[in-house]
């Protein structure tokens, strides 16, 4: 009867952090009992469809399991049943959407199906829905695409359409500029589109917070009545569990309980999975905890999702918030929240002194810990600049002699205490009392012997660190040197790569001048950073996304093996940026704004820019602006190209500021003669001052090849200027694409490295520009609205160093 | 592929002393704690002791369990060369009969089944106890003693001792005498209806030739064997054991449940779990409730006071409705202001408003009752 069948897009990672790092989002579980994937199936066995393929990225495991043969869904058919399709390259997440050239490598598939209709669709949307109405309805309108909207017209990523259509992008996905059905639905000139709206309980869950928003609407009545239908119930994988047992003293108000808990304490507002358990005098309040999570005695848990297996030990707090709600990782173990000491050993640290974003970082995060409650230590070499500066007001704390290489050198511990974080400054004359903090030919030596100098300090706490974190390739070798001592065994290490190109490789006689025996080293070089990811507790990367391309040996070169080795030690967190920045405390801009001037301030800045810059002035150009280093990674190959271009249009103007490689700047010299009223540059060294820019500019390029985090982007969303970036790294993370239909997101992104797919988003921006205002400002408001703030990011890092302190039940693999 | 061991269940007769609970339903198919029927318990020893060929002998009411059972993949037990067989009483050329006259009887009238697996030893059980047995740990001890008959054994409290098949046991373990609800009991040892036969000896006692009748395994075939001097041991079961004969026994069980929150293990997935059929329902919800010391099965809704009761699947306690050591089999609505102590409640029954019944005996209440109440209130 049914002429339709169904490919599930589990291709989509979504936000969800830590829930997805071994799952795909369909295996998410969800309310009690079930998985997200669940709602998917059983629509599919309640419409009647017996041919199902399932289209995951990387992580499937869970969800195969889950899934079994599919007999729950009557799916383990003699013909057709339900195929699980995973992609040719098992770690590539990047996408956003089942695309026509994933579909295209199980062509066999769509080519063996019989039946006539396709519907795709997500297998995160929870909803109870027969979709042979769907087809009805696309067959009585005569549509060639439909696609399904929620009640409140939001896009759940779900279309229907002829086979014969969906076979014909699915060949053709090399030649045509539409990726996926979303494209076609949105940019696709010739077929007949028609949308179809679901008027009832219909959730697409992307983020933790959809998840959470999710599990509790499933206190309301009307919600359960439109999800659990008698005649379409909602069929999961069969597990084995007694019926729910309350104690004596339990008390439980609105909550959904699932079968095999036992609950002794007190729940309320709070969906309860299979199997927890919540001992006396424990209190769960407004959380979500999925199968098998413990709650021990006075333990209190408010506003958290709770993975499988979590157990938080007794007497412990677990307090999150509606904005920030605690999300804890499978079979977590969360303990109280006593004092956490965190000592970070870096190479640079801002205000003392500054090369790169690093400093910054490691500032910001000191200080946002002792906010959080978190005592912050921070450890780094006396530079000369530094002595010169801050001599006054440094204290002398220690002395020591280091042996390094046989010699004998002299080393004295400074101190200073500054707004609650304590500052450690390690005095060598021989290897830091210099005009220059890199750039030496014994910079191997430097790093290493302040290695190890800083691990002789560590006696001078009376308290040891709890976690000691260190930043890319310079301190490499600390984990190692703690190894060494068996007195630090207790120390935990995170090393946090902000860029995996410096490695600092050095001459192999370093570990014996430092007295380091380690086995099988016969190379004759060292590789500073790959010790450190080896060796260290945990790793870490600014950004969820460069997390995963990190994977491919395209981005992590040499490192790939121990980046793959060490998935599983392996975290992305998103750099942030102050709550200080922004155009509403900004005295060097035309006009100050905020969300309730910025449409009129943003327009008398813009033409401040254009006048500054001696371009034509007006709001009818389209004002591209950018601040960066001009350099490759920064993606100049596709900018300038895509700017000749662009400027054939009178109409459009170009901004940039930034210093870097030469051979860039000629050629963006010669665009300037060309097109002298349309390009203004600021080549300058000292050019310091970019807020102009972002104040005065419609939209902020960022075509990078690579981007571990960024926060340039972070700052032209402050200012309500429309990032249009690649969809690499953290660019990826923090730029959602504006979809025209729901006024979500907050700027436009492209992913093939390729400068036609920057001409089309920059067209599509300047479109949508010129005759849509209301979209535009709406895209301004999201802009504006989005933020991602340090404190997000140090709240973030202390998850992870309570999760590295908890003691696993038992070791699993090597550490 | 031939199986070592085969087991036969025996669903057995109407259940009489279950009342309306058993009016349209085989014991077996009984629900207990919520969630379960009295079959799984079998059914995930059977499991557990890796039995994977079972004939389930059925007379009574068959199509709940039936229906229930299914394929058996719930247990594991879809298994190619073997599974769950439905063996329903039949007639042929070459037998007289239309109905099963016993237990016994409908074994032979299978033994083509446990001839067709090829087991050597028989497994005869019924499906309606409440307990947890190793069996291949019962066929090591048959197997050490060199039995040719293992009759399972547990001990009763001597008082209704009366209520079971009475066992003297040798020195040796070694049956001596069995006395089927005797007047006055000699020892409180209890037959548990669950013997292990060999192949053989079974097939020997059940042969037509002799002048008796084959028709039950307590009255008849162990009497038989005893006579025959066949090697017979008693196998102890230390263990919990509730046969659920009665209204009460099945209300007292699902209060030992409640008591002891390590009741057969049931909260524990490791060693010998109790699988039963997923039912397809969302958790229960507790909206504005007070639950103490109960059990609540999937898919209920309580908006109303529970104490120390079980509460079976797709149950609504509405508001203002007090209910303390009750026990409400699937499906029951309680309305507003019902208060009830005491209880046991029938599937599918609802309890109109405001009813009361606070007796100190337990008290079933059925869907009949109220159709009749309500008609007489009109």
């Amino acid at each position: 009867m049914s002429s339709l069948f169904v490919v599930v897009d589990a291709a989509n990672k979504g936000f969800f952090g830590k829930l997805t790092r071994s799952r795909v989002p369909g295996a998410i579980p969800f309310g009690g009992k079930y998985r997200l994937i669940d709602f998917t199936l059983s629509n599919c066995k309640n419409s009647h469809v017996t041919n199902v393929g399932i289209f995951p990225y990387g992580y499937y495991r869970s969800l195969s399991d889950h899934i079994g043969s599919g007999d729950r869904w009557d799916l383990n058919r003699r013909k057709d049943g339900v195929f699980i399709l995973p992609p040719k390259n098992l770690i590539l997440t990047i996408e956003d959407s089942l695309s026509f050239r994933r579909m295209y490598e199980h062509l066999e598939y769509f080519k063996r199906s019989s039946q006539e209709y396709v519907l795709v669709t997500p297998a995160n949307l929870v909803w109870n829905i027969d979709y042979q109405v769907l087809l009805h309805q696309h067959l009585i309108t005569g549509a060639d695409l439909t696609e399904v909207l929620s009640a409140e017209q939001k896009r759940i990523r779900t279309f229907i359409l002829a086979k014969k259509l969906l076979l014909d992008y699915i060949l053709n996905a090399d030649t045509i500029p539409y990726r996926n059905l979303t494209d076609c639905f949105d940019y696709a000139p010739t077929i007949k589109k028609e949308t179809y709206l679901f008027d009832a309980e219909c959730r697409l869950v992307e983020t933790s917070f959809d998840l959470y928003q999710a599990n509790m609407a499933l206190l309301n009545p009307l919600t359960r009545m439109e999800l659990f239908k008698k005649e379409r119930p909602i069929y999961s994988k069969e597990t084995m569990s007694a019926a729910a047992r309350y104690g004596k003293e339990a008390s439980i108000d609105n909550s959904l309980i699932a079968s095999g808990a036992v609950v002794e304490g007190r729940v309320v507002h709070s969906i309860i999975g299979r199997k927890v358990r919540i001992e006396a005098g424990a209190k769960v309040a407004n959380s979500v905890l999925m199968n098998q999570c413990v709650v021990e005695k006075d333990a209190s848990v408010s506003y958290a999702i709770l993975d499988k297996e979590t157990s938080v030990a007794s007497s412990s707090r677990v307090e999150g918030d509606l904005n920030q709600l605690f999300v804890s990782e499978k079979k977590q173990i969360v303990v109280g929240q006593e004092n956490l000491k965190v000592l970070q050993i870096t190479a640079e640290c801002h205000p003392f002194v500054k090369v790169g974003g690093l400093a910054d970082v490691v500032a910001s995060l000191s200080d946002n810990f002792t906010r959080l409650g978190v005592e912050a230590f921070v450890m780094m070499p006396l530079y000369r600049m530094i002595e010169d500066k801050y001599k006054a007001y440094l204290e002398n704390k220690a002395e020591q002699i280091i042996d390094y290489g046989g010699e004998k050198f002299k080393v004295t511990l400074h101190y200073v205490l500054d707004q609650n974080v304590n500052y450690y400054f390690i005095e060598a004359y021989d290897f830091f009392d210099r005009p220059k903090i890199y750039g030496y030919e014994d910079d191997g030596d430097r790093f290493a012997f302040f290695a190890k100098a800083a691990v002789a300090f560590l006696d001078i706490f009376e308290a040891l660190p709890d976690i000691i974190h260190i930043h890319d390739w310079h301190l490499g070798l600390i984990p190692l040197l703690l190894k060494a001592d068996s007195r630090y065994e207790d120390i935990q290490t995170l090393i946090t790569i902000h860029n995996i190109e410096y490695q600092g490789i050095h001459s192999a006689d370093i570990l014996k001048k430092l007295g380091l025996n380690v086995p099988f080293q016969t190379q004759k070089e060292i590789n500073f950073l790959a010790l450190g990811m080896t060796h260290a507790t945990k790793l870490s990367t600014v950004s969820e996304t460069y997390r995963e391309e990190l994977k491919f040996e395209y981005y992590s070169k040499n490192l790939v093996d121990i980046i793959n080795r060490r998935d599983r030690d392996f975290y992305g967190i998103l750099n942030g940026i102050s709550d200080e920045i922004g155009p509403n405390r900004d005295l060097t801009i035309a006009r100050k704004y905020n969300l309730m001037n910025v449409f009129s301030a943003k327009k008398e800045n813009k033409a401040n820019l254009q006048k500054r810059m001696a371009l034509s002035i007006g709001n009818d150009y389209f004002l591209m602006g950018m601040v960066s280093r001009i350099v490759e990674q920064k993606g100049f190959e596709l900018l300038i190209p895509a700017l000749e271009e662009l400027l054939q249009d009178p109409s459009n103007q170009f901004v940039l500021l930034g210093t870097g490689e030469e051979h860039f700047k000629e050629r963006l010299e010669r665009l300037k003669e060309r097109f002298p009223d349309q390009v203004a540059l600021n080549l300058e060294y000292n050019a310091t001052e970019p807020s102009y820019i972002y104040a005065g500019a419609d939209v902020f390029l960022m075509p990078s090849r690579y981007e571990p985090c960024g926060t340039s982007q972070m700052i032209a969303l402050k200012y309500g200027t429309i990032p249009i970036v690649r969809q690499t790294g953290g660019l990826n993370d923090t730029i959602e694409a504006f979809d025209p239909i729901t006024k979500r997101g907050n700027g436009f992104k492209f992913y093939n490295y390729d400068e036609r797919d920057l001409l089309f988003q920059v067209r599509h921006a300047k479109q949508l520009y010129l005759t849509d205002r209301s979209s535009w400002q709406q895209l301004i408001i999201n802009a504006m609205n989005s933020h991602f703030w340090e404190k997000d990011c140090a709240l973030a890092y202390v998850s992870l160093y309570r999760q590295m302190l908890a003691k696993p039940l038992q070791q699993e693999g090597t550490r | 592929m031939s199986k070592l061991m085969v087991a036969m269940i025996l669903v057995g007769g109407k259940g009489s002393r279950l009342r309306e609970i058993t009016q349209d339903t085989a014991k077996p198919a009984v629900a207990f704690g919520g969630k379960y029927r009295l079959i799984d318990f079998t059914l995930s020893n059977l499991v557990s002791s890796q039995i994977d060929a079972i004939g389930l002998i059925t007379q009574y009411e068959p199509y709940e369990l039936m229906a229930y059972i299914g394929s058996g993949a719930s247990w594991d037990l879809d298994v190619v060369d073997g599974g769950i067989r439905f063996l329903t009483p039949y007639s042929s050329a070459n037998d007289q009969v239309i109905w099963q006259k016993g237990t016994a009887h409908a074994v032979k009238q299978y033994f083509r089944f446990v001839k067709d697996i090829g087991a050597e030893y028989v497994l005869i059980l019924s499906g309606d106890q409440l307990y947890k047995m190793n069996y291949q740990a019962m066929l090591k001890h048959h197997l050490e003693t060199h039995a040719e008959i293992t009759i399972a054994a547990t001990k009763v409290p001597l008082k209704d001792a009366n209520r079971y098949g009475i066992l003297d046991v040798s020195a040796t373990g070694e049956l001596v005498a069995f006395n089927e609800k005797p007047l006055a009991p000699i020892s409180n040892l209890a037959s548990m209806g669950l013997y292990l036969f060999n192949t053989s000896v079974l097939e020997g006692l059940l042969e037509d030739g002799s002048t008796e009748e084959t028709v039950d395994f307590g009255e008849n075939i162990i009497p038989k064997a005893i006579r025959e001097q066949k090697r017979i041991q008693v196998y102890l079961h230390n263990d919990y054991w509730m046969d659920v004969g009665t209204v009460e026994s099945l209300f007292q069980a699902n209060m030992d449940l409640i008591d002891n929150p390590d009741f057969l293990n049931l909260n524990q997935s490791r060693n010998m779990p109790v699988y039963s059929r997923s039912l397809n329902l969302p958790p229960h919800l507790v909206e504005g409730g007070v639950v103490t010391d109960s059990i609540i099965a999937d898919g209920s809704i309580i908006r109303g006071m529970v104490h120390h009761s079980v509460i079976g699947y797709e149950c609504l306690i509405d508001q203002e409705s007090v209910l303390e050591n009750v026990v409400l089999l699937p499906g029951v609505i309680i309305r507003s202001g019902v208060r009830l102590k005491n209880a046991i409640v029938n599937k599918q029954t609802i309890i109109p408003k405001d009813f009361v019944s606070e007796t100190e005996q337990v008290r079933l209440f059925s869907g009949e009752h109220f159709r009749e109440e309500a008609k007489t209130i009109v």
